[in-house]
């Protein structure tokens, strides 16, 4: 973080662009997509790049900004960058938010000399509050096209916007767009191309009074449907955000969500489980039983194909958040919890990444940002890990199929959403004890835009769940695939002096798995499941590929029995079972509660900038995992479950 | 025309901003998100138990913003015809 530009000095660009360098002299040209949050940048960046997106590599940047080729009508070469929303580039701000990455980059250039155009993305539905951008982007000289997005929504409500009154009120290039609209790439980097041949020697100096402005360029000619608009909004709103009804269908659409996810993708996973069985059995019977057989059935097959099967709850859950997100109700959301949050020492405004991390604390991490009050942010990031990820669905979808794959779907869906529910009441009780001890302070009170209702954008979403999918295979044919080989070997070669018994418990991983069950034995766990957890430090989802490996290997490819019923099956010398009720609420206790994840630890290291923080996470969610499976192991004892 | 803070305005009366009695940096950012000295607000809402204020700005845009900034908002209540978009006589045509 120490490389970065500090944001706290004077506002970007104070200088003239003339005495710059000629212009083909700096390379390719950058196009920086800014504009406040929810103006319909994202929607213009998929419509200018067919959703390609690489990170971006900026000095003073340290998080990630997307950016995608493309090549204007003059047949130039133009890399389009896309900045996190911002309010203001003259305002301090604090550099780790996202208005000072928005600022470190746009100094970046500056410093550089690099080739660029500013495109503001102003939602000209609320044309005035984009004005006042605007205004602070001419005034720091950035060479600068607006793009009004939303041009259907104001076709709708009964406006029309005078484009070239507008243009030469506020001294800049205006185009009107529909993002949903295939022409829209052609009108901007049409007016991309314009601004790069003729310059921004004519550029306005950015003093004109935003609201003026906007109300003399917006005309009304007809206005029943924006009323009616206006209208259903209200209707809306006042259901969503009454005070009483509000709260409580908050809850339950949350519910319902986590329950789909469970109700959806169980069979899918189910079917996944039995068909990897098939697998291995054929793959045994077709080269007969030897060590190239194990490997493949036992190590691959058994390790990453078992993950595989998650792949459907992962993407649901990712579209079902975007689609809460893209419609403008999650920042309902947080008008809605945020006292229950300034009670915690939150506010409204960790509520977005707080529920991001349901999906993945990576993204939800970075998406901080978003939060102004740095200690509120720190406090966000400290908890997010506890934060039911997708990562964590393979796990509880093995135990709930394991043990209570008895009991109807609704039941286990019943659990599956506690579980959830656990994770997100021990995070309000993390940020309490924080903030009243490690981040301690006065909190920003909160000030959030509530966006307009809109439907979201199918591209948008698709490519979110392309991403996400796109991300599991990865970590499947990567972390997973090795994971699981490396497994099979430890699980195959036995430990030299070694006095167990012949076979699996000779090896070296369940040496090492029985060396510390003295401590995991209150929780209920062998040697398998510690081995288990060890190879899931780095990543929780190879818990269920490595149990795939284990018992493969255990039982020689002789079962072709799904997973569950060998974990449920599995019995010790004295005839007992290996597993039982208890032990699987232990080892759920644990995966509610552990940051197994070293992306996550990464994500925490890059947001504060220290090592202190990632540690101090490792240190108290693994602490409280251990507690709380003991605790459940014991407990579910007394209560017969053993 | 009855001077009062955001927090006290009624809701569905339309007031306009006066003065933010907030610190420099965090009035300056008020302000870029558009809620500034001279703006027209109507209070649409109230979240439940103290928590905060549904406004919608003559800018157009919406804002949740906490009781606590609401105190420190002063406003004054506006007689006569509205500037705020959707709120101007021209734009009730074809309504009872």
């Amino acid at each position: 973080m120490s490389a970065e530009p500090s944001c706290h000095a004077a506002p970007v660009s104070r200088q003239r662009p003339s005495g710059r360098p000629p212009r083909d002299a700096l390379g390719t040209l950058t196009v920086a997509l800014a504009g406040r949050p929810n103006s319909g940048k994202s929607s213009l960046y998929n419509a200018l790049t067919g959703g390609d997106a690489h990170v971006g590599n900026y000095p003073g940047i340290t998080v990630d900004i997307l950016e995608g080729n493309v090549e204007l009508p003059s047949g130039a070469h133009a890399v389009i960058a896309d900045l996190p929303g911002f309010y203001s580039v003259e305002a301090t701000v604090d550099k780790t938010t996202d208005e000072g990455v928005a600022r470190a980059f746009l100094d970046g250039f500056e410093k550089t000399g690099r080739r660029l155009v500013v495109v503001q993305v102003v939602d000209t539905t609320r044309l005035a509050l984009g004005l006042r951008l605007t205004a602070e982007l001419l005034r720091a000289h950035l060479p600068l096209i607006i793009v009004l997005t939303h041009k259907d929504v104001l076709g709708r409500e009964g406006h029309t916007i005078d484009v070239a009154a507008l243009s030469a009120a506020i001294g800049a290039p205006v185009v009107l767009v529909n993002a949903r609209d295939p022409a829209t790439k052609a009108v901007v980097l049409g007016a991309i191309d314009d601004h790069a041949r003729e310059g921004n020697d004519t550029q306005g100096a950015g003093h004109f009074d935003a609201a003026k402005v906007a109300r003399a360029v917006v005309k009304d000619v007809g206005n029943a449907s924006e009323l009616r608009r206006r209208h259903l909004t209200e209707r809306v709103d006042s259901v969503l955000l009454h005070p009483l009804i509000g709260p409580v269908l908050f809850v339950g659409i949350m519910s319902l969500l986590f329950a789909a996810v469970f109700l959806v993708a169980d069979p899918a996973s189910s079917l996944m489980d039995t068909l990897i069985g098939l697998a291995r059995a054929r793959l045994a019977g077709l080269f007969g039983k030897n060590l190239f057989t194990s490997f493949i059935a036992d190590g691959i097959l058994g390790g990453a194909g078992t993950v595989l099967a998650f792949m459907p709850q992962i993407v649901i859950l990712t579209v079902a958040l975007e689609l809460l997100e893209a419609s403008g109700y999650l920042a309902r959301g947080a008008f809605l919890v945020d006292r229950l949050l300034r009670l915690l020492g939150l506010s409204g405004r960790s509520f977005l990444p707080l529920l991001m991390g349901h999906a993945c604390a990576v993204p939800a991490i970075a998406s901080t940002r978003i939060v102004r009050d740095p200690r509120e942010r720190l406090t966000t990031i400290l908890v997010i890990p506890l934060m039911t990820c997708s990562a964590r669905l393979p796990t509880y979808g093995l135990v709930l199929a394991t043990f209570f794959g008895h009991r109807s779907a609704l039941f286990r869906a019943f659990i599956f959403v506690g579980l959830y529910f656990a994770g997100i009441l021990t995070a309000l009780v993390a940020s309490w004890t924080l903030r009243r001890t490690a981040t301690k302070g006065k909190g920003l009170p909160l000030v959030l835009e509530i966006p307009a209702y809109r439907v979201p954008q199918a591209r948008v979403v698709a490519r979110k769940a392309y991403q996400s999918g796109r991300r599991f295979l990865r970590d499947v044919g990567t972390i997973i695939v090795a994971t699981s080989a490396v497994l099979w070997v430890l699980l195959t070669v036995p430990m030299p002096g070694s006095t167990a018994a012949p076979g699996i418990e000779r090896s070296v991983a369940a040496t090492i798995g029985r060396t510390i069950e003295p401590v995991t034995r209150p929780a209920g766990f062998d040697w398998r499941i510690n081995v288990g957890l060890i190879g899931s430090f780095g990543a929780r989802e190879v818990m269920v590929g490595t149990m795939g490996v284990i018992f493969g290997v255990e039982n020689a490819a002789d079962d072709p029995a799904p997973l569950t019923k060998r974990l449920r099956d599995a019995k010790k010398p004295d005839g007992s079972l290996v597993y039982t009720t208890a032990t699987g609420l232990a080892l759920l206790a644990f995966f509610v509660l552990a940051c197994q994840c070293m992306s996550t630890v990464a994500a925490i290291r890059r947001e504060t900038g220290s090592w202190r923080w990632p540690a101090f996470v490792l240190a108290y969610t693994y602490a409280l995992g251990y507690v709380a499976a003991v605790l459940v192991y014991q407990v579910s004892a007394l209560f017969g479950l053993r | 025309m009855t001077l009062l803070s955001l927090a006290e305005a009624v809701n569905g009366r339309r007031v306009r901003i006066t003065s933010v009695d907030l610190e420099g940096e965090a009035a300056a950012w008020l302000g870029a998100v558009g809620l500034h000295e001279g703006e027209e607000l109507i209070v649409l809402r109230r979240a439940a138990l103290g928590g905060p204020l549904h406004v919608r700005t003559g800018g157009g845009g919406e804002f949740a913003v906490a009781r606590e900034v609401a105190q420190r908002i002063r406003v004054s209540t506006v007689e006569g015809p509205s500037e705020a978009p959707g709120e101007r006589p021209s734009e009730r045509v074809g309504t009872p």
